[in-house]
């Protein structure tokens, strides 16, 4: 087995474009995501239970079944509701909803993490439903949440690569589709390894150094 | 129109490729917990060989795309001469990467474990595999209960890729007929709902389990 | 009193100029103690002098920084070689200290075995014996502490009490030569103290030989044969109950049994409980 490493600086515009599209889709499909999980959250906890009560449902499901069967069924099902969707939109349409049902979760354990009392208080105050949720608790969940974010988001980031299934032309798709036209299956996928493998590393570090900051600057602030 | 008559029809078939989901991904689940007891093992260990293999191995798994695991292990293995079937390549891709995974919970579960359990093992004369086998894995076990458990589910919806590279399962079945018949939607949704319910079926497992060993843990 | 005779034989724990340090912090000041066959020997002090330290350094569950602990004349946890120490394997350690039982404070049954499997589980692997005499002797032993009928309970279904009575028939049941207890009734609630030291006294009773770290003045004015007053790492007193409760005159200690009495004493007379 020798490596050709040439197939890969050949190919540089194709791989660059893939991983550009991989991280559009990672950053699109998290920022969906997140506000998809919030708003799931908020409905779920400060509405009535018959909107709740479908939403668990939603969350349920799209814990309980794989990423790529919703996939599927958002891509190749769309068609049935008149979602004639392209590849990249229901990839990013399926990673949000798949994310925002575990976000919407990690939101909701925050909520709950604020203690009553402060709110008991605001109320007492007079300040509306919303403003506390937005003044209140917000800022005080999102400390305590961040490192669940953060990992749910890096995972999320994993996720990406199933999109190859359904012909999304992100990092995995191009790197295989240049493995099978010059049979370099080895300097390829190996290759794929080494980027995924650098890009969450890197990702992982970041998201300490900002617990940490952020961690530092609660105490500060609470001084 | 939404064909019920299909879904029944299909529904022996996919049930039967479900039982072989089942199998592929409890099979990985239970290698993957003794890979996952020996790295953690080795994570925990004084030796400095075996703390930076572990902490190799757990970042390499959960770095990188168990797609592009299963993708390397499928057309790699055979370049470097290892020609097994594609489903036994899979079934261990899979216990590789929830090894790691299953490492680091089990990780959380020694490090929760009271030191003074331990001590009394070291007073009444156990010896170190004895402290290691009849004190610390069970607590360990007990303490990570919950995590073990979605881990394991983790892993059934997992299993879903290994569709791509050829193995015949739940997934893999569903395209087959979605594609010969032309009407995915129906195919995929009991597809999904066949996974639901077997991901149901292991977290309520899971809550007995874990209801009848809290009575044994609480303090 | 059994001193006089005693003093002659060799004593079962002997602790020669022990000093222990974490880091810079010095726990133990060089500490000389003797503990005779069948004597009760009751260690008291403030909490941070050292006490706890002490009788995890016989259990060996401390490695002690300097000094010599003999356990029935063999030296505990290391062997001397041309005047330097070298550590023993784990497996040396617990033959040496294989016939010294400890209590501790936090009672340490493990959560996931019944009463009686706390008990019997270490006779089986550790000593070798085979499942239904283990289980006897274990049944035996939880009869004992007055629990024959809790065998099957898990510990989270006992009492702290009841918990720390299984935790003693598990140390007995390995026949020690030797029970050390680590603050035994300082985890449990006022009411469940009593059934505790009542399975102590009888132990004593029965000429068990016994090293007590305790806040318990009672039980170590009735029980001790020696009682031994640690203060910043170092044994400020020591002597029979009488010498140090009633005429030492050491600053440190008069302090401290006043704070004891004050925090105890809620009845006028209630000094008595200490005679």
């Amino acid at each position: 087995m020798s490596f050709n490493l040439a197939i890969l600086t050949d190919n540089w515009r194709e791989i660059l474009d893939g991983m550009a599209l991989t991280i559009l889709i990672w950053a699109a499909g998290t920022a969906i995501g997140l506000a998809v999980g919030l708003a799931v959250a908020v409905v779920q906890l400060f509405t009535n239970r018959w909107l709740a009560a479908p939403l668990a449902l939603y969350v349920a499901v799209m814990r309980g079944t794989p990423f790529l069967i919703q996939l599927f069924v958002i891509y190749y099902g769309g068609p049935f509701f008149g979602l004639d969707l392209t590849p990249l939109t229901a990839g990013i349409a399926g990673l949000a909803l798949y994310g925002g049902a575990y976000f919407s979760e990690i939101f909701r354990a925050g909520f709950l993490s604020v203690p009553p009392g402060q709110i008991e208080a605001a109320r007492m105050m007079g300040i509306g439903r919303l403003d506390i949720v937005r003044h209140v608790q917000l800022p005080q969940m999102l400390v305590i949440i961040l490192p669940a974010l953060a990992n749910m988001t890096v995972l999320l980031s994993k996720e990406t690569a199933v999109l190859s299934v359904i012909t999304v032309n992100e990092l995995t798709s191009v790197i295989q589709s240049i493995g099978s036209t010059t049979f370099a299956f080895a300097e390829t996928l190996l290759f794929l390894a080494l980027v995924y493998w650098a890009f969450l590393e890197i990702v992982t570090a970041a998201a300490r150094r900002l617990e940490k900051r952020v961690g530092r600057f609660m105490l500060r602030s609470q001084s | 129109m939404f064909d019920f008559n299909l879904i029944i029809k299909s529904l022996p078939m996919l049930l039967e490729a479900s039982v072989w989901t089942v199998v592929y991904s409890l099979t990985s689940v239970a290698i993957g917990f003794c890979i996952g007891t020996l790295m953690c093992a080795a994570g925990l260990s004084a030796s400095r060989l075996g703390r930076g293999i572990s902490a190799f191995y757990v970042s390499f798994f959960r770095g990188v795309p168990l797609l592009v695991q299963l993708l390397i292990s499928y057309y790699c293995l055979p370049l470097i001469g290892v020609n097994v079937p594609s489903s036994v390549a899979a079934v261990g891709t899979l216990a590789l990467c929830t090894g790691a995974y299953l490492a680091e919970i089990l990780r959380g579960g020694f490090l929760g474990i009271s030191p003074g359990l331990i001590e009394a093992a070291r007073m009444v004369g156990l010896s170190r595999r004895q402290i290691l086998t009849r004190i610390e894995v069970p607590l360990a076990v007990r303490l990570t209960l919950p995590a073990l458990v979605n881990e394991t589910t983790m892993m059934v919806k997992a299993s879903s890729l290994i569709s791509v590279v050829g193995v015949l399962e739940l997934t893999r079945l569903a395209q087959n007929i979605a594609t010969s018949t032309f009407q995915p939607l129906e195919i995929y949704l009991t597809a999904g709902a066949i996974y639901f319910v077997i991901n149901g079926a292991i977290t309520l497992l899971g809550q007995l389990a874990e209801s009848r060993f809290r009575l044994e843990t609480a303090r | 009193m059994t001193a006089d005779n005693a003093t002659n034989s060799r004593p079962i724990i002997d602790v020669r100029g022990v000093w222990k340090r974490f880091g810079t912090a010095e726990v133990l000041k060089g500490i000389d103690l003797a503990i005779r066959k069948s004597e009760v020997t009751c260690i008291i002090g403030p909490s941070g002098s050292g006490k706890s330290t002490l009788l995890r350094c016989i259990a060996f569950l401390e490695e002690y920084s300097e000094g010599e602990i003999y356990i029935e004349g063999e030296l505990l946890g290391f062997a001397l070689e041309g005047g330097k120490r070298r550590r023993v394997s784990d497996a040396e350690v617990a033959r040496v200290r294989r016939n010294v039982g400890f209590v501790f404070q936090q009672f340490n049954l493990w959560p996931h075995m019944t009463a009686l499997e706390n008990v019997a589980m270490p006779l089986k692997l550790a000593r070798g014996i085979a499942r239904e005499d283990a289980e006897k002797r274990a049944r035996r032993m939880l009869e004992k502490v007055g629990l024959g009928h809790r065998a099957g309970a898990y510990p989270s279904q006992l009492s702290g009490g009841q918990q720390q009575r299984v935790g003693i028939a598990r140390a007995l049941a390995m026949e020690p030569h030797i029970m050390l207890f680590d603050e035994p009734t300082s985890a449990l609630d006022p009411e469940l103290v009593g059934e505790v030291l009542q399975v102590m006294r009888d132990l004593a009773a029965e000429g068990m030989t016994m090293a007590v770290v305790t806040h318990e003045m009672g039980f170590a004015a009735q029980v001790a044969d020696t009682v031994v007053f640690i203060d910043h790492g170092v044994i400020a007193a020591s002597g029979s109950p009488q010498q140090v409760f009633r005429k030492d005159e050491n600053p440190r200690l008069r302090q401290f049994l006043q704070n004891y009495f004050e925090r105890n004493v809620f009845w006028q007379g209630g000094e008595d409980a200490a005679s």
